[in-house]
């Protein structure tokens, strides 16, 4: 609760009294126990008109009723699909009917367990990712339609939802979720969806990354074998590698939402970012040779390096293979072992954070101790390990602030210095604390730099150098624009700022809710996306059935359906944009398809 | 894990016959029999997937109070009484009062206490200690804590936020509908009630005034002109993220410093809140207790009510109830034990905790399915085992991923199972008082049975070793037995699927079934019905041969 900003601002506070709201709401215990019904005045009794706004992620569902200012219910459906589906056509049937079973079963739960409601009269609001893939909206559509016979369902777009909770229409949303981020721009609430931008670095991204430096820098320690022993035996002796068996989804996540934060970016960054290791001052401590420190001794001495700090450890090879996986060090695959110590050190002198303790449930095998057994998580990891979020560089899959750039290159330049100053972050990756100013300073951090001369094309001789490929020149003027709307801690104004004065006045909803609030905004203001009754649903089905017993054929279906349910890839092109090459009337549905969302 | 019998309900496939047992998509189509519902209209099981429910009663779980459903949705689906959880360990709270007053006057403490308590209550866990003072909330008097706590919920700055957000779009959704609606005629314009933004800010951006070029329609009324309807006014915020204390800088500092874990909340006691909050364990508010409700069921397809609970929350009776345990034989199945089934020299390893050996590739078992009649009538059963048709289906993923010989022999099941192939009888479902002597009630002796299963090639199954046939007859339970004979090379659980159907005669004890169509009649005589279901029986995993043996820990 805000508490603290309501005294603060006593005349907002008064002029907001003026409302029925409120005006109720100090006599409220006076006239009836159900007092805060009347917060909204178009409440029938029943509320039937009210919606039910359903934001269905792939790990994490909000569910609520539209014209309330939170989510009755948010709740984790484990996760329901990823980026890629089975290549083999049986296995795929098979994936796709697990998961249209669990879909069905947890949308019955949203109407029956979450919010007790009567499915059968209430319009439905999906609030649908641009990238949702087309076959899970069909599942949702056919489970809501026939499983559930709601009245009908309204497909709103999640980017143009969350900028309605800020008291917008145009804008630039970067959604960073879990499988993907996500970037649209948005003028006059009309999506622009071709100049979306995607990258898969996100929350998915953030956990494996986690799990990866966990595995070589953090340490566990088994449960003593017996009471006594606890007191005994010195801890350092008892330290070993995180076995991977205890970094479980469930504790990965925890130390995700409980213990990770993302530290503003470090100052000598760029240059400290490719330094190898045998050059620098780091490299007087690094370069011990590896056969210094014997194997068995290497796990006492990696815990002790905390208390006496000048040890060093020695990672293992085994170890960097998961973690080269993850990307830490795409640009030195040959000599990352030693780039990645050099990281961690750089990491650890200049992290103050804690390293914390947490109580994990130790591995089947060594199930002999007394208890749980202990992870020891270093603070520099808390701190750094979003790093995997903002790290350039790679063509397929660009940085969260490249991203955010490269949709604003696309957009048409008039439209560019509006959209830079009204960027909105949403999503559940952006609740990390810290996350969107370091979101901020990445953006300028990005546009000035110039991609590194490695990206260059390799010289010609008898050429002069080309000019070096400055990706983001056009958006430097911009600078000063920039501006993130629900920035909580928005730089200071240099004075005259036209565009930046946007930034942190949106309201405080959190990023993860703001998609689910803007429904639960356009429901009660009777608006929302496109809506398919019921009845239209039901007559299509009725023509495909002869279709489907004619020649028994699932893959029809698929093709049957795609006209009641709206979905922009499938809205004709204005007439005036020719595409450039004949095909592409869904240009973008191709790449939807196999990318999913 | 011991072996259990499933029963099917059809409705999440397109075609009658029950997917193959194997697939992960089929655990969600088979049921355990106290779950499911029989339609009798439509003469068919119904399982809690398919059939559509209805609340029929709201109440707290905690103090029974029936909520009318008028204040349900006022109250958020909570109760709004004296009940609340613990955000901690979502134990439910007592209300208790302060400490009394110092004794310092010497007085003692019985002419103090008043019959409550103190007046400054807070509500406190019994079972982790949190007490709601530590976020300041306390009550002046122990009854009707929601409605004192109301006050603090109505002034929560996201629903003020919210309200203003409204009345920010609400002009301009108004101005653009509005215009929207004195475009050509207004029967074109019917389908589109529900003017969404696109479309009015696309058709107020049509409506603008464009220097030198006539507006394309005449406004009607000026006061569409008082200001530009696509430039929406910048909305103000009541609360801005950058003034607010959370989130900002202040957070990741916090978070920098924690010694605990605990410190931080968890992410599911943070998650409903729309606003921005604290992150600290130490700010959770008390969370009042979620409502339940009575439901009552329907069939999906003829609409009668398969399950209705009594309206009073205390009571756990039922106004009607269809379950399908009243209409289709129970059955249970196990693997009996005996010493001398153990040919393989090899004791069963101790691997598995439960006590009950698995199933070893390569050898054969018996098994026993007791099936128990619920009717008042006597049945004829049927068993049989249903085997996959088409076998491409059942390329399993896992079997994939090995070279092509394994793919090919996994498509058929690594083990054969035989069922006494005749029908056999069990007898009607009767109260215990109504058996006269012990031997109806608790046996019948080997004679009986083997008269029973006399017939057909059933004979030959009796033969070899008595394990397949009816084994045992008492009362309306009759045990018959099965074998399975597991192939070298098996893995994975020994599933299949059994078709059951049974034969009962349909007379006065069930009037209603005469009206359906569905059951086919059997020959023997005309009021005498067929029904028929499938269901997948798990006899359990099998352990492999010896190579393989460590790897299925």
């Amino acid at each position: 609760m805000s508490v603290p900003a309501t005294p603060r601002k006593p005349s907002h506070a008064a002029s907001v009294a003026a409302t029925p709201a409120t005006s109720r709401a100090a006599n409220a215990h006076v006239v009836q126990a159900s007092p805060h019904y009347q917060t909204t005045r178009r409440h029938s009794l029943y509320g039937t008109e009210d919606r039910v706004v359903i934001d269905p992620g792939s790990r994490v569902w909000k569910v609520g009723f539209s014209g309330e200012g939170r989510p009755r219910d948010v709740f984790s459906v484990g996760s329901l699909w990823g980026l890629r589906r089975a290549a083999e056509a049986t296995e795929r049937d098979e994936e796709d009917r697990v998961l249209e079973a669990r879909l069905q079963a947890y949308l019955r739960d949203v109407f029956h367990d979450s919010l007790l409601t009567d499915p059968k009269s209430r319009k439905v609001i999906i609030v649908e990712h641009p990238l949702l893939p087309l076959y899970v909206k069909e599942m949702l559509a056919k489970i809501l339609f026939g499983n559930l016979q709601a009245p009908s369902i309204s497909f709103a777009s999640s980017h143009l939802l969350a900028l309605l909770s800020v008291g917008r229409i145009t804008g630039l949303v970067l959604d960073c979720g879990n499988l993907e981020s996500t970037v649209l721009p948005i003028f006059a609430s009309r999506p622009l969806y071709p100049q979306l931008r995607t990258t898969p670095l996100a929350g998915a991204r953030f956990t494996a990354h986690l799990c990866a430096l966990l595995l070589l820098f953090g340490t566990y320690l088994p449960p003593p074998t017996s009471l006594s022993a606890a007191a005994n035996i010195p801890v350092a002796t008892r330290s070993m590698r995180v076995p991977q068996e205890v970094l479980t989804e469930a504790v990965l996540e925890e130390i995700k939402t409980r213990c990770s934060f993302v530290g503003e970016p470090l100052d000598p960054s760029s240059d400290m970012r490719v330094m190898s290791p045998s050059g620098g001052d780091d490299s007087m401590e690094i370069d011990l040779p590896p056969s210094d420190t014997a194997p068995s001794e290497s796990d006492f001495s990696r815990v002790s390096a905390d208390l006496e700090s000048n040890v060093e450890s020695q990672p293992a090879s085994s170890g960097f293979s998961i973690v080269s996986r993850s990307q830490i060090a795409p640009e030195r695959p040959t000599r990352g072992e030693g780039h990645l110590q050099a990281l961690a050190s750089m990491y650890t002198r200049h992290s103050t954070a804690t390293d914390l303790h947490i109580k994990v449930v130790p591995p089947v095998a060594q199930q002999a101790g007394t208890g749980k057994g202990t992870l020891i998580i270093p603070g520099w990891i808390r701190e750094r390990a979003a790093e995997v979020l903002f790290e350039g560089g790679d063509v397929d899959e660009s940085s969260v602030a490249e991203t955010v750039l490269d949709s604003l290159l696309k957009v048409p330049v008039d439209l560019r210095k509006t959209l830079a100053s009204s960027i909105l972050v949403i999503g559940g990756t952006a609740m990390l604390p810290g996350f969107i100013p370091r979101l901020h300073a990445e953006l300028l951090r990005a546009i000035a730099s110039s991609p590194s001369s490695a990206a260059r094309p390799p010289m010609r001789p008898d050429r002069p150098r080309p000019p070096a490929y400055d990706r983001y020149a056009v958006l430097r003027p911009l600078v000063p624009h920039f501006a993130i709307l629900n920035n909580p801690s928005p730089p200071a104004q240099p004075t005259g700022a036209r565009g930046s004065a946007n930034a942190g006045k949106a309201p405080a909803f959190t990023p993860a809710a703001m998609a689910w609030v803007g429904g639960s905004l356009a429901g009660s203001l009777k608006t929302g996306g496109a809506e398919v009754p019921r009845e239209k649903w039901d007559e299509a089905e009725a023509q495909q059935d002869p279709d489907d017993s004619a020649n028994f054929n699932i893959d029809l279906t698929h093709h049957a359906t795609p006209n009641v349910i709206p979905d922009w890839t499938r809205s004709p092109l204005p007439i005036g944009a020719p595409p450039a090459n004949p095909p592409p009337p869904i240009p973008e549905a191709s790449p939807r398809a196999a990318v999913g969302a | 894990m011991a072996p259990s019998i499933d029963y099917h309900c059809p409705c999440l496939a397109s075609s009658p016959a029950p997917p193959p047992p194997h697939l992960p998509s089929s655990s969600y189509s088979f049921h355990p029999l106290h779950e499911l519902f029989f339609c009798e209209e439509c003469d068919a099981v119904r399982c809690n997937r398919c059939v559509s429910v209805e609340v029929s009663g709201y109440y707290c779980p905690n103090c029974l109070f029936e909520v009318p459903s008028a204040s349900v949705r006022a109250e958020k689906n909570r109760c709004a009484r004296n009940c609340f959880m613990c955000p901690n360990c979502r134990n439910t709270l007592s209300v208790v009062p302060s400490d009394p007053p110092d004794m310092d006057d010497g007085r003692g403490s019985t002419a103090a206490l008043n019959a409550v308590g103190e007046p400054p209550f807070f509500l406190y866990c019994n079972h982790c200690r949190w007490d709601s003072a530590e976020v300041d909330i306390t009550f002046e008097k122990p009854t009707g804590l929601a409605a004192q706590l109301q006050k603090h919920e109505d002034s929560a700055p996201d629903s003020l936020e919210f309200e203003r957000l409204k009345e920010h779009f609400e002009p301009f959704l108004r101005a653009s509908s509005s215009s929207a609606l004195a475009g050509p005629t207004p029967a074109s314009h019917s389908h589109h009630a529900h003017v969404n933004p696109i479309t009015a800010a696309a058709s107020s951006a049509l409506a603008r005034d464009i220097p030198g070029v006539a507006k394309y329609a005449p406004h009607p009324r000026g006061r569409r002109d008082k200001g530009p309807r696509d430039e929406m006014s910048e909305y103000r915020s009541r609360v801005e993220v950058g003034g607010t204390s959370a989130m900002g800088e202040a957070d990741v500092d916090f978070m920098r410093r924690i010694e605990e874990e605990s410190e931080v909340a968890a992410v599911e006691q943070r998650w409903a809140n729309s606003w921005a909050t604290s992150l600290r364990t130490s700010d959770l508010k008390p969370l009042r207790i979620p409502l339940h409700s009575k439901k009552s069921k329907r069939c999906p397809t003829c609409r009668h009510i398969l399950i209705k609970p009594e309206q009073k929350a205390q009571s756990v009776r039922f106004k009607i109830k269809l379950v399908a345990a009243n209409y289709l034989p129970s059955m249970t199945v196990a693997l009996p034990r005996p010493l001398d089934i153990v040919r393989r020299g090899a004791r069963p390893p101790a691997d598995d905790p439960s006590g009950t050996p698995g199933l070893h590739a390569g050898s054969t078992y018996p098994f026993q399915i007791a099936l128990t009649n619920p009717l008042y009538d006597p049945i004829q059963v049927r068993l049989s085992v249903q085997r996959q048709i088409p076998p491409a289906v059942s390329a399993a993923a896992a079997a994939a991923a090995t070279e092509g010989g394994a793919t090919e022999k996994s498509r058929r099941p690594p083990f054969a199972v035989s069922l006494p192939s005749s029908a056999f009888p069990i007898a009607a479902f009767a109260e215990a008082w109504e058996y006269e002597d012990d031997e109806d009630m608790f046996g019948v002796d080997g004679d009986e049975f083997g008269l029973e299963s006399r017939d057909g090639r059933e004979t030959q199954g009796k033969a070899k070793s008595k394990t397949v046939g009816v084994l045992e007859k008492r009362a309306n339970v009759t045990i018959v037995g099965g074998e399975v004979v597991i192939g070298k090379d098996a893995r994975g659980e020994v599933k299949f699927n059994m078709l059951v159907s049974y034969t009962y005669r349909s007379d006065d004890a069930l009037p209603e079934d005469e009206v359906r169509g569905t059951p086919s009649r059997t020959s023997k005589a005309p009021e005498m019905k067929t029904f028929s279901f499938s269901t997948a029986v798990n006899l359990g995993p099998v352990v492999p041969r010896e190579e393989n043996r460590m790897d299925t820990d």
